[in-house]
């Protein structure tokens, strides 16, 4: 009771929601470590905030729209307009200047050069059926899901999903199993979260613990794993190479969500596999007796 | 080229209010539940944000300017429906009560009902700060309220939805299936 005097309830949902300052949370940080009631408010606060992105994840479509009104009448005038007087500019300039004729194209989005090579190296040539049952087996095989987003070229539309992939589960006999959620983009938050997890896998390797940790991102935290956004892909790479139980998994529908409102094209780095949803991942987990943590 | 750059950038403003549309639906929907009503509202934002665009003089803060539009033309509808409502106390309705979804364990619609329940201004707070991940300064500004009242009425909302979700969530056995269902 004395720490619920400590941290109102205002208080708890601004730490959930990051709205406090560093040096305050890491405070929190350990306060609620030590109080088993905090923790248990903290984790339903955030479980009701993932609950409401998922109500809402795909809202009804809405009514087809007539074409009559005033509104769009006045809005494709105007973009007739923008058109007319862009096309004249265009054939103005065109006859005004000399542009170089080897100009490169705008619409594909470019794949580190780097990055497709160790693509190109990670991905066997064909692959049937997975028979290795072993967890070494587990990172070579998640490249291979990989396939269809990693090197179909940029102009291509229909390279937008990957297939959600059919994982093999380990045979699961793994004493400690946690799932850490990702699902902000910021550099700071990202890097205490690897610093994080390469301390834990090192500490369960270090007391031969048989461990599991997946990194489950979605939303802005699918910036960690894409090719061209990534901050930390060397590191990310090292880590699957060094820790053969460390999983990175990319939500399926936030890659979609990406390329439908926003036209981005997807690439996860090699070695990330998808999964359907990240939030139905995190249920399955946490159903199946995984430790779930937020950063 | 300057001129040319001026058209550029016009064009490239229109284009990120035009992929402003999903998020825009998602959020108005969750406020009204009202697929009809959600696609209006986000129409006369977008037909207004083109016209003041020029307002805009900072583009970082273009998402928080469109979500304030959303909520004025949100409260501007309602005023229009009902002068002597204060917005803030209207509830609207959903066709199931959370108490009944717990039957047919489907999550999503459970989780409607319950934000369906909440008052006008809790609903507002709670989506845009879980869908849209805003600050609670910029929520602030968006609905025009002081930040004190947003934390508070977040606060409730995410209380209120407590007590009604989680032990929905936990003596339903079915919600597993549900779970899994989810795609």
């Amino acid at each position: 009771m004395n720490q619920e005097k400590h941290f109102s309830d205002e208080f708890l949902n601004a730490f959930v929601d990051n709205q406090i300052a560093a040096e305050e949370k890491s405070r929190a940080y350990v306060e609620i470590g030590q109080d088993e009631a905090l923790n248990r408010q903290v984790c339903e606060l955030r479980k009701l905030h993932d609950l409401v992105q998922l109500a809402y994840r795909e809202p009804p479509a809405p009514p087809a729209r007539a074409a009559s009104g005033t509104n769009s009448r006045q809005a494709r005038l105007r973009f007739g307009v923008a058109a007319s007087v862009l096309l004249t500019l265009g054939i103005f300039l065109g006859s005004q200047i000399r542009m170089p004729a080897t100009a490169p194209s705008v619409t594909a989005v470019p794949v580190p050069a780097a990055a497709t090579q160790q693509m190109a190296k990670a991905v066997p040539p064909a692959k049937p059926a997975r028979t290795k049952p072993a967890a070494a087996a587990d990172a070579t095989d998640h490249v291979a899901t990989l396939q269809p987003t990693a090197v179909v070229p940029a102009a291509e539309p229909a390279a937008v999903p990957a297939p959600v992939i059919a994982r093999n589960e380990i045979p699961d006999n793994t004493a400690t199993k946690v799932l850490i959620h990702l699902a902000r983009d910021d550099i700071d938050q990202l890097s205490q979260a690897l610093d994080d997890i390469e301390s834990t896998l090192k500490h369960y390797r270090e007391t031969r613990q048989n461990a599991r940790v997946e990194v489950v991102v979605n939303g802005k935290g699918l910036e960690l794993v894409r090719t061209d956004t990534s901050a930390f892909a060397g590191r990310i790479q090292r880590l699957q190479r060094e820790y053969d139980n460390l999983t990175f998994a990319a939500c399926q529908n936030t890659i979609e969500r990406l390329a439908r409102e926003q036209g981005i094209i997807v690439r996860l780095l090699p070695g990330v596999i998808t999964i359907d949803s990240g939030m139905a991942e995190i249920m399955r987990r946490q159903n199946q007796g995984w430790t779930y943590l937020q950063v | 080229m300057d001129l040319l750059d001026f058209f550029l950038r016009s064009r490239e403003a229109e284009r990120a209010l035009e992929q402003a549309r999903a998020r825009l639906y998602r959020v108005a929907y969750a406020w009204c539940h009202n697929a009809a009503l959600a696609d209006d509202l986000v129409q006369e934002t977008l037909t207004k944000a083109l016209r003041k665009s020029s307002q805009l003089r900072d583009p970082k803060a273009r998402d928080a300017w469109l979500f304030t539009i959303l909520a004025n033309c949100y409260r501007d509808h309602f005023r229009k429906q009902r002068d002597m409502d204060d917005i803030d106390e209207i509830e609207i309705s959903h066709e199931t009560t959370p108490e009944s979804e717990t039957s047919s364990a489907e999550i999503v619609s459970m989780v409607r009902a319950a934000i369906a329940r909440l008052p006008q201004g809790q609903r507002q707070v709670v989506t845009l700060v879980d869908l849209e991940g805003f600050s609670y300064v910029e929520v602030a500004q968006i609905l025009d309220v002081p930040i004190g009242t947003i934390m508070s009425r977040l606060c409730r909302a995410r209380n209120a939805m407590k007590d009604i979700l989680l032990p929905a969530m936990q003596q339903n056995p079915m919600l597993n299936r549900a779970i899994r269902r989810i795609k």
